[in-house]
């Protein structure tokens, strides 16, 4: 297994890096690069188990990079349960792993995963005498609960702002900021909200094509127009948390670096983008087996490479586009797997050297303390044709839109098999919910161009609800033609 | 479905399944359970799980001590742990008069057998960690009190009264009830009806809407009750905590996070169900103001129930004088959880016959009407 | 090993699902708690997809039977202390400048 690296940036990458500093993890010394997330800077210094899992005692380690797993989670200056790959990192931090006996490294208490091979049944464990289900308690309560609690003196509390504005848009990625572009440029004052400190979403990925133009350029462009529009406030870094509708008044809460937001609008957007699954297949979650946008946003935007080669999994246009982004950057592919058995490859796919496993989809994965290779088989068997050696995996899995904070509000969200839980919009991203709209991947948006125009349409809707305008009718008319 | 039944009990809430699961184990089986949601949609799925023995009246204190009992065998009778721990319950008292309330309780808790003890507010600080002494005067704490998980206690009873041969049937709802005269005849369902003359209504918040469909009108009152949890961890809280002025209480749950509410008086009697940013910043404030450190815990999930409240605090148990064969178990208000096992079990053998139990006269429905109602004023949450 | 995991917060498996569904527990909400899939750290961010996934297949592909359980706040867990503060700031809007 080859050691981590970090590879050369290109000048166009938004992703932050400061200056080298020293950290304490585990009691050590460890180098980093300042602003970057602790999580990058941890793999970068080839840590590769993170944690331990609540029950079995699995290896954990990052899997999303985008705060929606629990893979990287840590305890960081005497705070449990921080999520590694949200932390910037800081001179000075002192990180410690959560969970297991002696430690998180070597961890006893991993003998449970495989004594309950098949499963342990926490519901009936020695419940055959009532002294025995006491016992049981007291074994339970001993392995119960995340980090131990935090011993980190507590600071004042946030201080809360409460705020009236026409309209908010949850989500800075592509449908959230067109959606605010639109909403500008109609004069409207909008708040975007936006959980990550960089804004952009998808267009961040190395991944992301938009009508030929790379997603970072197509970033720059749009973050451009954005900032020229006196009306929109861009809060980056402050995740909204919930959207209250038991009052008159819809309330969003947002929790900002300094302060805590309610606010108040008359029209909410939510482009909140869609989550990375687990792909499912046996040890799943081994370390080293990622998301496709969380290796796009480690290897092609922080440029750390724990592992190589890297094996790909998946045959949508995006993983695609990740398998040739890394062969542009002269990462070694240990083979791209296909479900499909000729899907249409990217250029740089067709001409260089890159083993194809088509018609094949990944049965587990095998290593102990992170990926060392994966078993395959074709579509519809159950014991593998084929074993590749491999340093990293990025495995795609079904969508799963980011319903939630539309759901909290009580718009209708449907199932479809094909794209997970989706908001229900209609054609101008209104949701059931009189003030509130959807729009991208969360309203079921399958391509970036699409979620551009749902953006657009949502943006210029919202527009029209707060105020009429014939021009802005006319408009919307036009890019729903 | 069964298209008959011996006695139909509407509610698979924790107290419709509680008298299932005992008249079964009595061998009376020919009984369906008619639930509208999945098992714990009502409060029985949404509470805080404590278990206290720490009330103020001596009746209360018997059927809880009994409840605590029934508790301890609960998950090796059923196959499922409910994790009923025993941390204790820790009142504060912020005011003389609380604090001569926690007083006057202990003295008749400790003639009734439950160990509670008055201690100072420093040495509350040992049971507590963390907990800040400034302006409580008095604690009462009680060793043997404790909390459960509610899901399992629901689910294991619904396993074993099927198991018995009762019929559980759930996303079934019950709209309408046909009686001749003063007879019940027939319950419909949306799924199609049941001949029976003789019906339960174990339907918590809903007791008020089913009630209707017989013509009898009840006092209850449903009240949105909100609840959180915070991120699991490891554990360093054994008691639930209950801060006597405002209503707030808060645990620790088998799987590490601190569950808890707290009252509000503002709140209006509703069916409503959607969280509030109201209840979370009070819970924080409230949380915060008992436990300082708590601070730095994170927020995980809130989520809402229904309190189902009657006008004495009391719990509506027994016959009505409109309809024969009706028979009321609701009105728990915060405190069904505890109750269920007993009053199950109670009301178990008295509609078999095979005991008499004064409670089933003392808290009908007639006592409104009859004048006679003693409060429970020991309620919280 | 030789799992598969369904919630990597809870250690939820595949197995665990087939055998909820094997005890009667075949609507998502009840899914969720009897697993305890989706209840974790993630609040299901990971896993809910799959699991309603696997529970309109085995309803012979009923996308009905896999409406999403009730959401509630929050998205991602947050400090009781971001909640703690006074009742109010001001109602004014912040300008914050070099925030795009
Ligand atoms: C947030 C919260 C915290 C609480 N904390 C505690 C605590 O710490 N300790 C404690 O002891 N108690 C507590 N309680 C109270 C306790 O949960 C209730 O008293 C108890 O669950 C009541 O049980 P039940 O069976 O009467 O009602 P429910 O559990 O509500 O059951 C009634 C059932 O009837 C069903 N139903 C209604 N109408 C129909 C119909 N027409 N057809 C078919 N089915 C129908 C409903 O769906 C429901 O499932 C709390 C309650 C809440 C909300
Ligand atoms: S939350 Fe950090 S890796 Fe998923």
């Amino acid at each position: 297994m080859a050691r981590a690296r970090r590879l050369d940036r290109s000048s166009d990458n938004p992703y932050p890096h400061g200056e080298q500093v020293e950290f304490q993890y585990e009691g050590r010394p460890m180098l980093g690069q300042a602003g970057e997330p602790l999580a990058v800077a941890l793999l970068a210094g080839g840590v590769r188990i993170f944690g331990r899992s609540i029950k079995y005692h699995r290896p954990r380690s990052p899997f999303c990079l985008h705060g929606h797993c629990s893979g990287c989670l840590l305890r960081v200056d005497g705070l449990p349960n921080v999520r590694s790959c949200r932390t910037a990192l800081r001179a000075g931090m002192q990180v410690e792993r959560q969970l297991g006996w002696p430690g998180s490294g070597r961890d006893l208490f991993r003998t449970l995963d495989w004594v309950y091979g098949e499963r342990l049944d926490h519901h009936s464990l020695l419940t055959s005498s009532g002294t025995l289900a006491r016992m049981a308690m007291g074994f339970v309560r001993k392995m119960a609960g995340f980090g131990h609690p935090p011993t980190a003196e507590p600071g004042p509390p946030a201080p809360k702002r409460r705020m009236s504005v026409p309209a908010v848009v949850i989500g800075a990625g592509l449908a959230g900021l067109h959606a605010a572009v639109e909403l500008g440029q109609a004069g409207h004052r909008v708040v975007v909200l936006e959980a990550e400190e960089l804004a952009g979403g998808r267009l961040c990925d190395a991944s992301c094509k938009l009508a030929g133009a790379t997603g970072w350029a197509a970033r720059r462009e749009l973050l451009s127009r954005l900032s020229a529009l006196p009306g929109v406030e861009l809060r980056l870094g402050t995740p909204a948390l919930a959207v209250y509708g038991d009052q008159a008044v819809l309330q969003v809460l947002a929790a900002g670096p300094d302060e805590t937001l309610a606010l108040e609008p008359q029209r909410l957007v939510v482009a909140t983008g869609a989550y990375a699954p687990l792909p499912q297949f046996e040890d799943n979650d081994l370390p080293g087996v990622l998301g496709p946008r969380a290796l796009d946003r480690l290897v092609c935007g922080h440029g750390v490479l724990p592992g190589e080669p890297v094996l790909i999994a998946g045959d949508a246009q995006e993983t695609l586009e990740l398998a040739a982004a890394l062969v542009e950057r002269g990462i070694a592919l240990a083979g791209l797997v296909t479900d499909r058995p000729e899907p249409e490859l990217p250029a740089q796919l067709r001409t260089a050297k890159v083993p194809r496993v088509a018609g094949h989809r990944i049965l587990r994965a095998r290593g102990g303390r992170w990926v060392q290779r994966v078993e395959l088989a074709p579509a519809g068997r159950e014991t593998p044709d084929l074993v590749l050696d491999c340093g990293l995996v990025a495995a795609e899995a079904p969508a799963a839109p980011a319903f939630e904070l539309a759901h909290h509000a009580g718009c209708r969200v449907v199932f479809r098999s094909a794209l997970g839980h989706l908001v229900q919009t209609d054609a101008e991203g209104h949701t059931s919910h009189g003030q509130v709209l959807a729009a991208g991947h969360c309203a079921g948006a399958g391509s970036a161009e699409e979620a551009r125009l749902q953006g657009q349409r949502a943006g210029l809707a919202c527009a029209l609800g707060l105020k009429d305008e014939p021009g802005l009718r006319q408009r919307l008319a036009a890019l729903k033609a | 479905m069964r298209d008959r039944a011996d006695l139909v009990i509407i509610g698979g809430g924790v107290v419709g399944l509680s008298l299932a699961y005992h008249l079964a184990r009595l061998g009376f089986t020919d009984v369906v359970v008619l639930e509208q949601g999945y098992l714990c949609f009502g409060a029985s799925g949404r509470n805080g799980g404590g278990v206290r023995q720490q009330w103020s009246t001596e009746e209360n204190i018997q059927l809880m001590k009994e409840s605590v009992q029934m508790f301890r065998r609960l998950s090796s009778e059923t196959g499922y742990n409910v994790w009923f721990r025993q941390g204790g319950y820790l009142f504060l008292a912020r005011d003389a008069a609380s604090a001569q309330g926690l007083e006057a309780n202990v003295k008749l808790q400790n003639r009734c057998g439950v160990p509670t003890r008055l201690i100072s507010p420093a040495e509350a600080q040992r049971v507590v960690p963390g907990l800040a002494p400034a302006g409580i005067q008095v604690c009462a704490y009680n060793p043997t009190d404790g909390v459960l998980f509610p899901f399992p206690a629901v689910w294991g009873m619904a396993r074993a009264a099927t198991q018995l041969g009762v019929a559980v049937e759930t996303f079934t709802r019950v709209t309408a009830i046909e009686a001749r005269g003063r007879q019940i005849v027939k319950v419909v369902t949306d799924r199609g009806a049941i001949a029976t003359n003789r019906v339960v209504n174990a339907a918590g918040a809903w007791s008020v809407q089913v009630a209707r469909l017989l013509g009898v009108e009840l006092p209850n009152k449903p009240y949105r009750h909100e609840i959180l949890i915070s991120e699991p961890l490891k554990p360093f809280l054994d008691p639930m905590v209950s801060d006597l002025s405002d209503g707030t209480y808060f645990s620790q749950t088998m799987r590490g996070e601190i569950c808890g509410g707290v009252s509000d008086p503002a709140e209006p009697s509703s069916m409503e169900t959607r969280s509030s940013l109201r209840f979370l910043e009070r819970m924080c404030r409230a949380m915060v103001r008992v436990v300082p450190t708590l601070a730095n815990v994170r927020v995980m999930r809130q989520w809402a129930g229904f309190y189902d409240e009657t006008p004495d605090g009391q719990p509506i148990l027994g016959r009505v004088d409109e309809v024969d064969g009706f028979i009321q178990l609701h009105g728990f208000g915060g405190h069904g959880m505890m109750l269920a096992p007993i009053v199950g079990k109670l009301a178990a053998e008295w509609i078999l016959r095979k005991a008499d139990h004064a409670l089933f006269q003392r808290y009908d429905l007639g006592r409104f009407k009859r004048g006679e109602v003693q409060k429970e004023t020991f309620s919280i949450g | 090993m030789g799992k598969t995991i369904v919630c990597q917060c809870e250690d939820v498996t595949q197995g665990d699902l087939e055998d909820a569904f094997e005890q009667g527990f075949r609507d998502l909400e009840s899914l969720k708690r009897y697993t305890g899939l989706a209840t974790g750290l993630c609040q299901g961010k990971c896993c809910i997809a799959h699991a309603a996934r696997f529970l309109a297949a085995l309803k012979g592909g009923d996308e009905a039977a896999a409406d999403p359980p009730r959401t509630r706040p929050l998205l991602q867990p947050t400090p009781i202390s971001c909640f703690a503060g006074p009742e109010e700031l001001s109602a004014s809007p912040a300008s914050r400048e070099g925030q795009k």
